[in-house]
C-alpha cells in the first residue's frame, strides 16, 4: 500500500495529462460527431513549434508556449473545425479518411522538417523539489502541470454541466437548426469547441515535450492513452474521462514495478504499457450496446453505388490488365523487379482494404498489422520446413481469429468504434505485440526465405514475381468472389438500409465480423508476399508493418476510388511503385508523399460537401438553402433527416436521392 | 408587424414559393392553409430565416432582416417552432429549455415554462427523447412562452397526437394569442385554426390562392381547395 502511495503522485501527473488529450478528443467528438483521429498530430506540432521558438529560435518559454498555442491550438482549432464541418454529412468511412489523411499528413510534414528522431528537450519549467511523498519528491514542473490540466478539466465540466453554450454543444450534434432558430449561433458553438479540443492537445503535447522528447511518432501512439480514458468515459461523459484517465496514469506509473517482481519476461514486462488499450477492449467488450453511441451517423450521406463497366469492358480490362503483368518482366529491369512484387504485395493488402471499406462501410486502421500476423506466420512456418503454399494458407488463417477478436468487440457499436479499436490495436502490436516470439520476437526480426517448389527457383526474382503475381490474382478472385456472392448481395442490402435487413432476419453483426475476418485473411496473404520480397520481416516502426503504414494506406485507398480490383491496384502503384520513377523518384517527393497522400485523401473525403459545380451555378443565381451557413452546402440535406410520415405528401421520392433516412443511426 | 414581400423561394431541386406575400400584424393570429406540399413548411423557413429567399423581402417591424440567419431573427422576437419535434432529443427537459430561454433569463424561464406545463416541471431531469410524443410536443411549444417573442411561427404543432393532447395545445395557442403575440399558424386541423385566426391564407403549389378574414370562406372552400389540389 505504501508502495502504492509513492507512485501516486507521477501516476497523477501523468494521469493529468491524459485527461487533458482525452477532454479535447471527447469535447470535439461530442460536439460534431467527427471523431478526431489527429488529435495526437495536434499535439505534436504544438510541441514542435514550442520546440522551434523556444530552443532553436530561443524565446523565452512563457512567449513561446503561447504562440504555440494560438497558433497551433485557436488558428489549428479553426482549420480543423472547417474541416469537420465539410465531413458533417459524410459517411464514417470517409470521416475516418479524412482525419486519417490529416493524421497523416501531420506526420509527414513534421518528420520531413524535423526528422523522426526523438528530440530531447530540457524541461522548462523549474523541475526543483517542492516536497517529497516518500520516495518521490513533487517537483514544481508536477504540480504546474497537474493543476493545469485538473483546472481546466473542471473549468470545462463547469462550462458543460453549468452553462448555456455548454449545452449548446451537445445541442448542435442533435440539430443544429433548431440551435440557431432557439437564437445561437451555431457555427460559434463548433468553433468554441473545436478551439478548446485543439488547445488541450496542444498544452498536453508541449507539457509532455520535456518528459517524452519531441516526437511525432511517440506522441501519436500516446493518444492511444486518451482513447482508453475517452472508452472509460463512454467518449461523451467528461468526468469519466478524468477518472479514466487519472486511474490509467496511476496504473502506467504502478504496475511496472509489481510487474517487474512477478517475470523478468519482457513481454510481461511490457504489459502496464498497454493498460489504456487493454481498457479500451475491455469497455468495448463489456458495455451495453446503448451505452456506446456512433454520433452524426444520423446525416450521413449515402455513397453512391460505382458505376459498373459492361461484360466485354470488364473482361476487356482484366485480360489486358493480366497481359501486362505477365509481361512486366520483359520490359522491367530485373534490378527493379523488387519494386513490382512488393507492389502486388501491397496490392493484396489494398484489395483487402477495400473490400472491407467499400463493401462493408468499416474501415480498419490495422491492417498492416493483420499483414504482420502473416508474415510472422510464415516465417515460422518456413522455418519448421513447412512448404511455402501451405505455409501461405496457415498464415492468412492464423489472421483470421485475429481479424474476428479486434472486430467483434467494436463491430456492435458502429463504424467509428470499429476504427478506434482497431487503431488501438495497431498501436499496441507496434508496442507490445510484435516483440512477442510468436511474432517477430525480441530480435524484431524474421526471415521469410522465398520458396523453391517442384524445381522451380522462385528465390530467383522474376520467378518470384509470378509467384506474388499468382497469390495477388487468388486474393483478387475472393474480392470478386465475395461481391458476387450471397454475402455481397447481404452486405449491398445492409448499405441500404441496415434495419430492414435486421428486420429480415440477418444477424447483421455476423456479417460485419466475417467480412472482416476474410479481410484479415487477404491482408495477410500480403503480408507473406510482401516479406517475400526482401526475405525477413521485422516489426520496426520504419518498417512496412508499421501503425503508419496502415495509416498511410487508408489515406492512399481513400482517394484512389472505390473498384474493388483497379483502385486497390492503382493505390498499389501510387504508394509503392511510382517512387521509383520520374518524377517521383526525388527525395523531395518521398519526402513528401504523405502530405500529398494526406492532402488527396482530404480532399476526396470533402468534395463532396464542396459542392464544386453547385458553387459555380450558385454564382449565377444567388440563393438556396442556407440554413446553417457554417456547415456548407452540405447542411441544407440536413433538415430532412427525420422522416416524417405523411402519407399524401406530393414530394417527389427523388427529390433527395443522396440522403439516408435514419439508416445507421435507427439504433438509437 | 412580420411581412413576406414577395418572396420566391426553393431548395436545390427547384423553386417552391412563386411571389408569396403575407403580413402578420401585431397581435393578431394568421393562419395558413393549404394541401401537402404546397409550400407552407417552406413559407415558414424563409420568415425564420432557414431557408434564404431568391427574391423578395422579409420585414420585422419594418427592418428589412432577408437572408439574415435564424439565430439572428431570433434576437427580432421571431420564435420557430418547426415541424416534426422541434426538441433537442439528447438534452433534459430542463437544458431544453435552458437553451430556449434568453441567455440572461433561464431560472424566470424555467419557473415560468413550469407553472404553464405543469407536466414538463415533473420530469424536469428525464432526457427528452424517452417522453411521449405529446410531452415532447409540449416542450417544444415551450420555447413560445420562455423565448419571450414577438412573432410566433408554429408548424402543425399538433401532427400526431392525439385528440386529447390536441385540444390542449390549442388552449395554450389561444393562451399565446391572449397575451397578445403575433403568431403565424400552419395547421391541419382546420376548423380548430379558424376558430384562433384573425386572418387566413391558403396557398396552394406554392402560391396565395385566397388571402382573408375567416369569415369570408366557408370549410367547403376550404376543403375544396384541398381536394383541388390532390386531384390534379
Ligand atoms: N429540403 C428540401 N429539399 C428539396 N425540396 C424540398 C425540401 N423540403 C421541401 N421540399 C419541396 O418543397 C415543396 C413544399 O414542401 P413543404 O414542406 O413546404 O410543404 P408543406 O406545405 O409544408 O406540406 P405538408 O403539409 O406535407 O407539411 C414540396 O414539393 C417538397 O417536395
Ligand atoms: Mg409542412
Amino acid at each position: 500500500m505504501t508502495e502504492f502511495l509513492v507512485f501516486l503522485p507521477s501516476g497523477i501527473a501523468i494521469g493529468s495529462v491524459y485527461a487533458l488529450v482525452a477532454l479535447g478528443l471527447v469535447l470535439t467528438y461530442k460536439t460534431s460527431g467527427i471523431f478526431n483521429f489527429a488529435h495526437g498530430g495536434i499535439a505534436a506540432v504544438a510541441a514542435y513549434l514550442f520546440y522551434e521558438l523556444h530552443i532553436r529560435q530561443g524565446w523565452h518559454w512563457a512567449p513561446a508556449f503561447l504562440v504555440s498555442l494560438l497558433v497551433v491550438g485557436v488558428l489549428g482549432g479553426l482549420l480543423v473545425e472547417r474541416l469537420a464541418a465539410l465531413l458533417g454529412s459524410a459517411p464514417t468511412v470517409m470521416v475516418v479518411v479524412a482525419t486519417v489523411g490529416l493524421l497523416v499528413l501531420l506526420q509527414s510534414l513534421m518528420t520531413a522538417i524535423y526528422g523522426s528522431a526523438n528530440i530531447f528537450m530540457k524541461s522548462y519549467l523549474p523541475t526543483n523539489t517542492l516536497f517529497t511523498l516518500g520516495r518521490f519528491g513533487v517537483t514544481v514542473e508536477d504540480l504546474a502541470v497537474t493543476g493545469f490540466s485538473l483546472g481546466a478539466g473542471a473549468g470545462l465540466y463547469v462550462l458543460f454541466e453549468r452553462t448555456r453554450i455548454g449545452k449548446s454543444t451537445t445541442a448542435v450534434v442533435d440539430d443544429p437548426n433548431l440551435l440557431s432558430l432557439q437564437g445561437t449561433n451555431p457555427a460559434m458553438v463548433r468553433r468554441l469547441s473545436w478551439i478548446i479540443g485543439s488547445c488541450f492537445a496542444a498544452v498536453s503535447g508541449m507539457f509532455l515535450a520535456p518528459k517524452l522528447g519531441v516526437s511525432v511518432n511517440t506522441l501519436i501512439l500516446l493518444v492511444i492513452a486518451a482513447y482508453g480514458a475517452a472508452a472509460l468515459g463512454r467518449f461523451e461523459n467528461l468526468l469519466l474521462t478524468v477518472a479514466g484517465a487519472m486511474v490509467i496514469g496511476v496504473m502506467v506509473a504502478y504496475l511496472p514495478s509489481q510487474v517487474s517482481k512477478i517475470s523478468s519476461n519482457p513481454l510481461v514486462q511490457n504489459l502496464p504499457g498497454n493498460t489504456p488499450f487493454l481498457l479500451l477492449f475491455l469497455v468495448f467488450l463489456v458495455a451495453p450496446t446503448r451505452l456506446l453511441t456512433e454520433r452524426g451517423v444520423a446525416n450521413a450521406r449515402r455513397t453512391r453505388p460505382i458505376r459498373t463497366f459492361s461484360r466485354p469492358v470488364t473482361y476487356g480490362g482484366f485480360a489486358l490488365l493480366g497481359a501486362v503483368l505477365l509481361l512486366v518482366p520483359t520490359f522491367v529491369p530485373n534490378a527493379e523487379m523488387t519494386q513490382y512484387a512488393s507492389t502486388l504485395g501491397y496490392f493484396i493488402v489494398f484489395a483487402s482494404l477495400g473490400m472491407l471499406v467499400w463493401m462493408s462501410g468499416q474501415i480498419s486502421l490495422c491492417q498492416m498489422s493483420f499483414a504482420a500476423v502473416g508474415a510472422a506466420t510464415a516465417g515460422h512456418m518456413l522455418q519448421h520446413g513447412i512448404s511455402w503454399p501451405l505455409a501461405l494458407l496457415i498464415a492468412g488463417a492464423v489472421a483470421i481469429p485475429v481479424g474476428a477478436l479486434v472486430s467483434i468487440t467494436a463491430i456492435r457499436f458502429g463504424g467509428i468504434y470499429v476504427a478506434i479499436a482497431t487503431f488501438g490495436f495497431a498501436i499496441a502490436m507496434q508496442q507490445v505485440g510484435y516483440y512477442t516470439s510468436i511474432l517477430f520476437g525480441q530480435a524484431q526480426r524474421i526471415d521469410v526465405p522465398r520458396p523453391e517448389i517442384l524445381g522451380v527457383h522462385f528465390t530467383e526474382i522474376v520467378p518470384f514475381y509470378y509467384l506474388c503475381l499468382a497469390v495477388a490474382v487468388l486474393a483478387g478472385a475472393v474480392v470478386l468472389a465475395v461481391r458476387a456472392s450471397r454475402l455481397g448481395s447481404l452486405l449491398r442490402a445492409m448499405s441500404d438500409s441496415p434495419t430492414a435487413l435486421a428486420a429480415h432476419g440477418a444477424n447483421t453483426t455476423l456479417i460485419k465480423v466475417v467480412v472482416f475476418c476474410i479481410s484479415a485473411f487477404l491482408a495477410a496473404l500480403g503480408g507473406v508476399v510482401i516479406s517475400g520480397v526482401p526475405q525477413n520481416a521485422s516489426g520496426a516502426l520504419t518498417g512496412p508493418f508499421s501503425v503508419t503504414v496502415s495509416l498511410v494506406m487508408v489515406a492512399v485507398l481513400g482517394f484512389a476510388g472505390r473498384r474493388p480490383i483497379a483502385s486497390p491496384l492503382l493505390a498499389a502503384i501510387l504508394f509503392q511503385l511510382i517512387r521509383i520513377y520520374p518524377p517521383f523518384n526525388t527525395e523531395g517527393f518521398l519526402k513528401y508523399q504523405g502530405v500529398i497522400f494526406g492532402l488527396l485523401a482530404i480532399f476526396v473525403a470533402i468534395s463532396p460537401a464542396l459542392n464544386i459545380r453547385g458553387a459555380i451555378a450558385r454564382v449565377s443565381s444567388a440563393s438556396g438553402d442556407r440554413r446553417d451557413p457554417s456547415a456548407g452546402p452540405v447542411r441544407a440535406r440536413l433538415d430532412s433527416a427525420p422522416v416524417k410520415p405523411v402519407a399524401l405528401r406530393s414530394t417527389p421520392v427523388g427529390a433527395e436521392p443522396e440522403l439516408v433516412g435514419s439508416g445507421k443511426g435507427a439504433g438509437r | 408587424m412580420l411581412e413576406l414581400r414577395n418572396i420566391t423561394a426553393g431548395y436545390d431541386a427547384g423553386t417552391v414559393l412563386r411571389d408569396v406575400s403575407i403580413t402578420v400584424p401585431d397581435g393578431a393570429v394568421v393562419a395558413l392553409l393549404g394541401p401537402n406540399g404546397a409550400g407552407k413548411t417552406t413559407t415558414l423557413k424563409v420568415a425564420s430565416g432557414l431557408l434564404g429567399t431568391r427574391s423578395g423581402q422579409i420585414l420585422v417591424d419594418g427592418e428589412d432582416v432577408t437572408n439574415k440567419a435564424p439565430y439572428q431573427l431570433a434576437r427580432h422576437g421571431v420564435c420557430h417552432v418547426p415541424e416534426g419535434r422541434g426538441i433537442f432529443p439528447s438534452l433534459s427537459v430542463t437544458d431544453n429549455i435552458r437553451l430556449q430561454a434568453p441567455a440572461r433569463n433561464f431560472k424566470a424561464s424555467l419557473g415560468n415554462a413550469t407553472s404553464v406545463f405543469p407536466r414538463l416541471g415533473e420530469r424536469a431531469k428525464q432526457i427528452s427523447r424517452t417522453m411521449s410524443g405529446g410531452e415532447q410536443q409540449m416542450l417544444a411549444l415551450c420555447h413560445a412562452y420562455v423565448s419571450d417573442p414577438q412573432y410566433i411561427l408554429l408548424d402543425e404543432v399538433s401532427m400526431g397526437l392525439a385528440p386529447k393532447i390536441v385540444e390542449e395545445i390549442f388552449e395554450y395557442l389561444h393562451d399565446l394569442a391572449r397575451q397578445g403575440k403575433s403568431m403565424l399558424l400552419v395547421e391541419q386541423y382546420v376548423a380548430q385554426a379558424l376558430k384562433l385566426a384573425d386572418y387566413v391564407y391558403i396557398m396552394d403549389r406554392g402560391t396565395i390562392t385566397f388571402a382573408g378574414e375567416p369569415g369570408e370562406i366557408s370549410e367547403e372552400t376550404i376543403m375544396n381547395s384541398y381536394l383541388g389540389s390532390l386531384a390534379s
